[in-house]
């Protein structure tokens, strides 16, 4: 009897004991205000006279030699805990920034970021970073490095944005747009609408990598401007060749350039000259369709492009005469259709001469003509080289179906 | 030695996919394509197929006998002692991979999610949350598994279906890059990671219809391969064959781009991890309770609870070994490859000579077992 009670009382203990462990924390937690979120992070390269000391951090003279001479500076934007409105805005708290800005140098973007640790009280968290800016003179230089990083930390997302800018990118991270009171969420959601207008292609961190993995494709990012507003522009579309950027193109060629990929959602608008009159329409894509098709000509790779696209007028010039008139929009879609592949000539002519095959024809070479790319090119390098003396055969059609409402 | 006969067939399918499906599937599209490039999809087919064949064999023994597990039928067939070095190897490749089972999904943990936590830890708690499991009969064990299914599929298949809307078709041509690649290597690593289903030869001795153990196989190798396939499509649709290469983990890159429509959750990843940690828990659940089911039946005891607790420093040390990140894979794919040799040529060798010993279960047993039911 007196045995069956210990019995008893040590199950208890024993019980009691499974259920100790419950009552222990989380080895990682951190709360929400004691750490310091990153939005943004814009990268320049360092300014001369800017005299910022670097401390040595994570370098010391001698003995763990600084990886190279060159400084880059970054910004971060940083969350305020508490200052981010959640929801509709009182006004009340108008006057506190919900960001605080803070910025530092160092040799690659991981020993700016401890630097930038090294200075700031809280752990520095990524998993909120939606955008990165690039500058221009940064990109120009190569990304690598900074790809390097932001690919083995953890808490990156692939669906950040990465952006360059024309100019500095801190000016960029300092811009304080009215529409949204955190820039770089302002930032973000540009970008994002910008896919959703027909304006952009689909360019994030992870399709960035993607492409510049590819054997048979190179990538791109949107550029970006700050415009007098405090505005920000999507300025262009900056090329490369690898992780080093080559080249922009302009607004509208970014919107043949979706032509040439086929992306569905129409958005740029074209002035063109109406065939035997005066003055001009502007006419804007409404849907986009292509096709690419690599074949094999006289033992050489050729693309074979068809592009269509299906257009609206949206406004007409100096008083033309009426567009009610037989045969005349399939004259203008003609026209529409000239200029169009002279635009995308001209795209190709510029990519091919600096060996940056945005399209991915390679990547269609490869997947079509597989026996072609395994005796003839097989790597990067061969297929840039190749690329530069690619025929590219474009076939553009369009088809203008509304006039808005106006008749005439 | 008489089991009570309650595994039904949807059971025995039910443990053998949820046993298949584990730590391996974060990188299994980089294995693939580091094999074939872009046949990584036609090579998981024909990995999937190794594997179908193998469990084929092991139905094939658990027909001829249906009331015997592999450590007991191989000592009628090989004679005593050859058949019980045999077992002690399987023992031991089973307690070697739970603890790469442990080990690999404690290096995802330390570096994707809980990145403060030692390793020790999470390997720890893995492997003693299997250990306790383990103290359950086989009846429990299987039920367990049919439980936790469902979990394991349905956000899989969400993510794969979800994550699609990124692919491009063109980065899954050519299909078949004959002419290139490691075909046979790349089909036998892929095999390994099926090597779980072994465990069937466990199962079998307690399964209501041992004659549907075929089915069951064929069931669950379609529904794990199936699986298997999908995610590798969907990698290599969306990341392309060159960027999944430099992925270390590709499936959990994409439940991490991947996000709900309307941004009821903008990233999958912490839905996906909570689902891979039921299907690792499964996983080591399954080779843990093969390795100590099969020490009691080699020592002919009639329990295997004392083991449960036992082997766990045995294991845990095991998992300790690799000493980096780098190690634990080559540790994984080495072994799994070498393992092939206990989990597909050893049964094989043992049909062969059950066939030409005329070796089958006493039919004065047989007869025995149906009179007494």
């Amino acid at each position: 009897m007196i045995g069956n009670t210990h019995k008893k009382h040590l199950n208890i203990v024993l019980i009691l004991a499974l259920l100790l462990p419950f009552l222990t924390g989380c080895w990682d937690r951190t709360e929400i205000e004691t750490r310091a979120n990153i939005l943004g992070i814009a990268i320049d390269v360092s300014e001369d006279n800017q005299q910022m000391h670097e401390s040595e951090v994570n370098h010391m003279t001698g003995i763990f030699p600084e990886p190279n001479k060159k400084l880059i500076q970054i910004t971060a934007q940083i969350a305020v805990p508490g200052r981010i409105p959640l929801g509709p805005e009182s006004g009340s708290n108008g006057s506190q920034k919900p960001v605080w800005l803070v910025s530092t140098v160092g040799h690659t973007l991981d020993d700016a970021i401890l630097n930038l640790q090294q200075e700031i009280a809280d752990r520095l968290f990524f998993g909120h970073l939606r955008v990165i800016i690039v500058s221009n003179e940064v990109a120009r230089k190569g990304l690598g490095d900074l790809n390097d990083y932001l690919r083995r930390n953890p808490e990156v997302r692939r669906t950040a944005w990465m952006i360059i800018s024309n100019g500095r990118a801190s000016k960029v991270m300092e811009s304080s747009p009215q529409l949204e009171r955190i820039p770089t969420l302002y930032l973000s959601a540009m970008m994002e609408n910008a896919v959703s207008l027909g304006k952009f292609p689909r360019a994030f961190l992870g399709l960035f990598w993607s492409a510049s993995s590819k054997l048979g494709q190179e990538p791109f990012l949107p550029v970006v401007e700050v415009k007098r507003h405090e505005n920000t522009e999507i300025s262009g579309m900056a090329y490369f060749q690898g992780d080093r950027m080559v080249g922009v193109l302009q607004p509208l060629e970014i919107g043949f350039y979706m032509a040439v990929m086929g992306i569905k959602q129409g958005g740029y608008s074209a002035f063109t000259p109406v065939p035997g009159q005066p003055g001009s329409v502007l006419v804007r894509s409404r849907s986009r369709d292509a096709q690419i098709d690599a074949v094999l000509d006289h033992g050489q790779p050729k693309i074979k492009l068809f592009i269509h696209v299906e257009a609206d007028i949206v406004e007409k010039t100096k008083n033309t005469r009426s567009l009610n008139q037989p045969g005349l929009l399939k004259d203008i879609s003609a026209e529409v259709s000239d200029r169009g592949k002279n635009t995308i000539k001209n795209i190709l002519a510029m990519t091919q001469k600096n060996g940056s095959d945005i399209f991915g024809f390679g990547e269609h070479v490869r997947a079509k003509l597989p026996d072609y790319w395994n005796t003839h090119i097989k790597t990067k390098e061969n297929w840039r080289k190749k690329f530069k003396e690619l025929d590219v055969e474009i076939n553009f059609t369009t088809t203008i179906r509304r006039v808005g409402m106006r008749l005439g | 030695m008489e089991t009570p006969r309650e595994i039904t067939f949807l059971q025995a399918a039910a443990v053998l996919i949820s046993t298949i499906i584990g730590v391996g599937v974060l990188s299994l599209p980089v294995i693939a394509v580091k094999a074939v490039d872009t046949g990584a999809p036609l090579l998981t087919f024909i990995g999937t197929m190794i594997a179908l064949f193998s469990l084929g064999i092991l139905a094939a023994l658990g027909k001829r006998f249906p009331r015997k597990s592999i450590i007991h039928y191989s000592e009628d067939i090989l004679g005593v002692w050859i058949g019980r070095v045999g077992s002690v190897a399987i023992i031991f490749f089973f307690a070697v991979l739970s603890a790469l089972t442990a080990r690999e999904f404690g290096e995802v943990v330390v570096t994707a999610v809980l990145r403060n936590t030692p390793l020790e830890v999470t390997v720890i708690v893995m492997l003693a949350l299997a250990a306790i499991s383990c103290r359950n009969d086989l009846s429990t064990f299987s039920y367990i598994h049919l439980f936790y299914l469902p979990f394991i599929l349905a956000p899989g298949l969400l993510i794969v279906a979800l994550s699609l809307q990124n692919a491009e078709l063109i980065n899954l041509q050519p299909i078949a890059p004959v002419h290139k690649g490691h075909w046979f290597y790349g089909s036998l690593t892929i095999a390994a990671l099926f090597q779980g289903s072994f465990i069937v030869t466990m199962i079998i001795p307690s399964m209501r219809h041992p004659a549907r153990t075929s089915i069951a196989c064929v069931l669950a190798i379609i529904v794990s391969g199936g699986l298997y396939l999908l995610i590798v499509i969907a990698s290599v649709a969306i990341f392309g064959a060159e960027e999944t290469k430099m992925l270390i983990w590709p499936t959990l890159e994409l439940a991490r781009m991947t996000s709900l429509p309307a941004n009821v959750l903008e990233r999958l990843d912490i839905l996906f991890l909570a689902v891979w940690v039921t299907a690792v828990f499964t996983t080591l659940f399954s080779t843990y309770y093969f390795t100590i089911h099969s020490l009691s039946n080699l020592l002919r005891l009639r329990d295997h609870k004392m083991f449960s607790l036992f082997l766990l420093p045995i294991v845990f040390v095991l998992a300790m070994v690799p000493q980096n990140v780098m190690d634990t894979y080559r540790f994984i794919l080495t072994i799994g490859l070498y393992g092939l040799i206990i989990t597909i040529g050893y049964p094989a060798v043992l049909l062969i000579i059950a066939i030409l010993r005329k070796k089958r279960e006493d039919q004065h047993d047989r007869e025995h077992a149906q009179k007494t039911p």
